[in-house]
């Protein structure tokens, strides 16, 4: 399996027909420095419908609202599939979205804060923490606006730690109360802005981690990072979701040591895995379960996909499992296997028939706790999928030739079953209906879901 | 496990299991023999059931002091004890309370409780503390805690086109079905059967859970449509995709499908406004869709081997708001429903309106203490393995 295309997989979403021709044969370093370049380039999610809503809507203003978050989500989306935006910036930024797992209902704030995250994503993870640390959705999300003087609100500082950045095991119950205490104060004001409340703070001397000092969030922070299993628990994280979800000790101890040297780099860190050895071995590649926005991400990117209807990108995200700026929880995606049931699994290998033949796809989603009845069942996604550049992409007319050049375009494994069987089932009138029919077929197969 | 090996017990399981079903398919008589596996039925109902007019404390001039519009007038409860009775709506459920097959266990909740419908409803279904995110259901768990009997993909079933967390295991979960047919037809692609036919083994735990999942899939499916034309059920459900979901299970139940454990819901309990309409059609929908239920479980002789368990994520407050309806709250009513419940009627006293936490229930029960008495004696699990700590049964089954 070709290396740019693991690579692009994994620092990105796949490649377009167009990417693929230009940088099949592009050395690894090459392929690195353009995405690093690209991420660099790359400017904060655009504003589509400025909202003034901060505090307390309205139920009227909570229904807009929802909408508006609705549209950032799809423009996020199709901005993740476009070939022209950097493939790394939104891989990096959709990683610690759900890394610093959050929902909102206000769709200024969640735009705020994704793009809070973009500006350090892949900047200094001390930057970053303490951009989130400051993010008012993030402050109401934990709670850290009852987190005040004479009555402490644990659930930030809890969190922080457990989830955020040290992880479990490495702090005590008393240093989370004492953690908490230092983020007192720590608040967002009716116009959605970080505010610090003089009043609310506990000036007071902390113990935390064994160090005693008048502390505030800040100091708080850096005392984590002092901790060299800050590093070991992120490089951990990251190993998992770049690399593999089995963990090999010994690279990510020394990933950890980089990146604590590196007082959190997280640019360098990044660049040491895509351009490592280790990062291509067989067995890093076509063996993660692709989570739904990869999956529709990467394949609105190889076949073409514009979407006339913005609602089939947010069916797909709600049917598989992942809608943005709305995670399960403060956890995150779990990811992996438990993307995967019976109904996840059969949407996901008939997903992309249903948008090349239009075809009915016939499925309810479960409704909202709110809602007053169950949702109507989506019958068709509306899409164009344009084949041409994918059809040009293509050497030969040879059907054989062509199953094979499209599996090796489109999966990131070879297929169990023989391409023969594929070439058998894909039958039919003209060329280009072969090459649709095929496509249909590649992408049904399982490892269609790998990357 | 290799490809060849998984074939061949899948095979097993959908067609030796399939045949003796498909040939009762003619048979639309009841089946009368009593089965030796328990049935478990979930009834989800979602928004937050207002409890405190579902099971009315109507001898408690508190309950119609913090609700003196919305509480309901003591002469249209349907008394059933000294204490309480039922939502003037709930006559079907009544009956089944009459029978002595109903237990109704009060102000069941859990620390520290969440007002987020989805929070809430997520700490139900993975069981969890309220500071703890778990990534796995309940029942899911349940299903890869070596329960016995549960080789096949649909052993827990939720009538639904997707799954809910409370079905999610990490090697084993539940399957999801909105109906037979549309699930017959979603499977029904023939390349798709091709490359399952095909023999292969595959060299990662990813690759092979994906086929495993598709080829499971496709045999369920095929395996529940002919189950599902087994038996036609005479008894009439309420006319919602509610009262259908149920007959559903009925109808599954009754053709003796491998199906241990279902899961439903019904939807529409957040009545932050008017809710005494609103609320009052969907508790007649649910006691009515419970009596059918219960009804042609009986006429099966299948009741004794079913329990029925309904909860909701939250109860509301004690108090009315100001537009005729009630706000997020915290313990609430949970009932169990079958013909073998040792203790049928009230397990305990309804909730202390004099002893509120700042306007709200206090819990008396943590359902995980109710999961754990599922767990034990009705599946016979393990039911510390499942919830991740020990709880204390309750006298109930």
């Amino acid at each position: 399996m070709s290396k740019i295309k693991h690579l692009y997989w994994r620092a990105g979403f796949g490649l377009s027909p167009q990417e693929w021709e230009e940088r099949k044969n592009w050395r690894i370093t090459k392929a690195v420095d353009q995405l690093f370049k690209e991420a660099k380039a790359a400017g904060p999610l655009q504003a589509l419908n400025v909202s003034s809503v901060t505090s307390k809507p309205t139920k009227e203003q909570r229904k807009m609202e929802r909408k508006r978050v609705g549209r950032q989500n799809t423009a996020w989306l199709v901005r993740m599939a476009n070939p022209n935006e950097s493939a790394l910036m939104e891989r990096m930024s959709l990683f610690w979205h759900g890394h610093f797992a959050c929902s909102s209902k206000l769709s200024k704030l969640a735009f705020n804060q994704i793009n809070a995250i973009r500006e350090h994503a892949l900047g200094n993870f001390r930057d970053l923490v303490l951009a989130v640390a400051k993010d008012p959705s993030m402050i109401r999300y934990l709670n850290n606006q009852q987190n005040k003087k004479n009555k402490p609100n644990e659930n930030f500082a809890r969190e922080l730690m457990e989830l955020f950045t040290i992880g479990r095991g490495n702090y005590t119950e008393q240093d989370i109360k004492e953690a908490a205490r230092a983020f007192t104060g720590w608040s967002s004001n009716l116009g959605g802005k970080f505010v610090f409340r003089r009043r609310q703070h506990d000036f007071g001397s902390k113990t935390f981690m064994g160090k005693t000092g008048k502390f505030d969030g800040d100091e708080i922070i850096d005392i984590i990072l002092e901790q060299r299993a800050t590093a070991q628990f992120i490089c951990t994280k990251i190993y998992r979701y770049f690399v593999n979800e089995k963990v090999d000790t010994r690279i990510v101890n020394r990933l950890a040591d980089q990146f604590y040297k590196s007082d959190y780099n997280i640019e360098a860190l990044m660049r040491s895995i895509f351009t490592s050895d280790w990062f291509y071995d067989k067995k890093n590649i076509g063996i993660k379960i692709k989570s739904p926005v990869d999956l529709v991400v990467g394949m609105s990117r190889g076949l073409n996909i514009q979407y006339d209807n913005e609602q089939a990108l947010i069916f797909a995200q709600k049917a598989l499992g992942q809608v943005l700026f709305n995670p399960p929880n403060v956890a995150g995606w779990a990811g992996g296997k438990a993307w995967i049931d019976n109904s996840t699994m059969m949407l996901r290998l008939n997903l992309v028939t249903y948008l090349l033949y239009a075809s009915d796809v016939d499925f309810r989603t479960k409704s909202d706790l709110k809602a007053s009845s169950r949702n109507k069942a989506m019958r068709k996604l509306e899409a164009n999928v344009n084949l041409v550049p994918l059809q040009q992409m293509l050497s030969t007319n040879d059907k054989e030739r062509t199953i094979e050049e499209l599996s090796d375009f489109l999966l990131q494994r070879d297929p169990a079953v023989d391409k023969k069987l594929i070439q058998q089932y894909a039958q039919s009138g003209t060329d280009q209906d072969f090459i649709k029919m095929a496509i249909a077929r590649i992408t049904s197969l399982p490892e269609y879901q790998l990357c | 496990m290799k490809r060849r090996n998984f074939i061949k017990t899948s095979a097993l399981a959908s067609t030796a299991l399939w045949v003796p079903s498909f040939l009762k398919g003619n048979t639309t008589s009841p089946v009368l023999k009593t089965r030796s596996g328990k049935i478990l039925i979930i009834v989800q109902l979602g928004g937050g059931n207002d409890g405190l007019n579902t099971v009315v404390p109507y001898r408690n001039d508190l309950y119609y002091k913090y609700r003196p519009s919305l509480g309901i007038k003591q002469k249209d409860v349907l008394k059933v004890s000294d204490q309480l009775g039922f939502n003037p709506e709930m006559q079907a459920l009544q009956s089944l309370y009459d029978q002595g097959l109903l237990s109704v266990v009060n102000n069941v909740g859990y620390p520290n409780p969440d007002r987020s419908h989805f929070r809430s409803m997520d700490i139900w279904h993975t069981a969890s503390d309220s500071t703890e995110y778990l990534s796995t259901g309940w029942l899911g768990r349940y299903l890869d805690n070596d329960c016995r009997g549960c080789a096949t993909p649909y052993h827990a079933l939720e009538v639904d086109d997707s799954l809910s967390l409370a079905m999610k295991g990490i090697n084993n979960s539940g399957f999801a079905m909105g109906d037979a047919k549309r699930l017959r037809k979603a499977t029904d692609n023939k390349f798709l059967k091709a490359v399952a036919q095909h023999d292969h083994d595959h060299d990662h735990e990813n690759v092979e859970y994906l086929y495993k999942t598709m080829i499971d899939t496709q045999h369920s499916a095929e395996y529940l449509y002919q189950q599902s034309k087994v038996y036609q059920s005479k008894v009439k459900y309420p006319n919602t995709p509610f009262g259908k979901d149920l007959k559903q299970i009925s109808e599954l139940i009754t053709a003796d499908t491998d199906t241990k454990i279902y899961y439903t819901s019904l939807t529409g309990f957040d009545t932050h406004a008017n809710q005494k309409g609103k609320q009052g059609r969907l508790l007649k929908q649910y006691a009515e869709g419970m009596k059918a239920l219960v009804e042609d479980l009986k006429r099966n002789n299948l009741l004794n081997d079913t329990l029925i368990m309904t909860f909701s994520e939250f109860g509301r407050r004690v108090k009315q708001n100001g537009s005729g309806g009630t706000d997020h709250g915290t313990a609430n009513n949970l009932f169990l429903i079958g013909g073998n419940l040792n203790k049928a009627g009230f397990y305990n006293n309804g909730p202390d309106l004099q002893k509120l936490d700042k306007g709200d229930l206090i819990y008396q029960v943590d359902f995980r203490n109710v999961y754990a008495t599922i767990l034990e004696n009705w599946l016979e699990a393990d039911a510390p393995a499942v919830l991740g700590k020990n709880f204390t049964k309750l006298n109930i089954l």
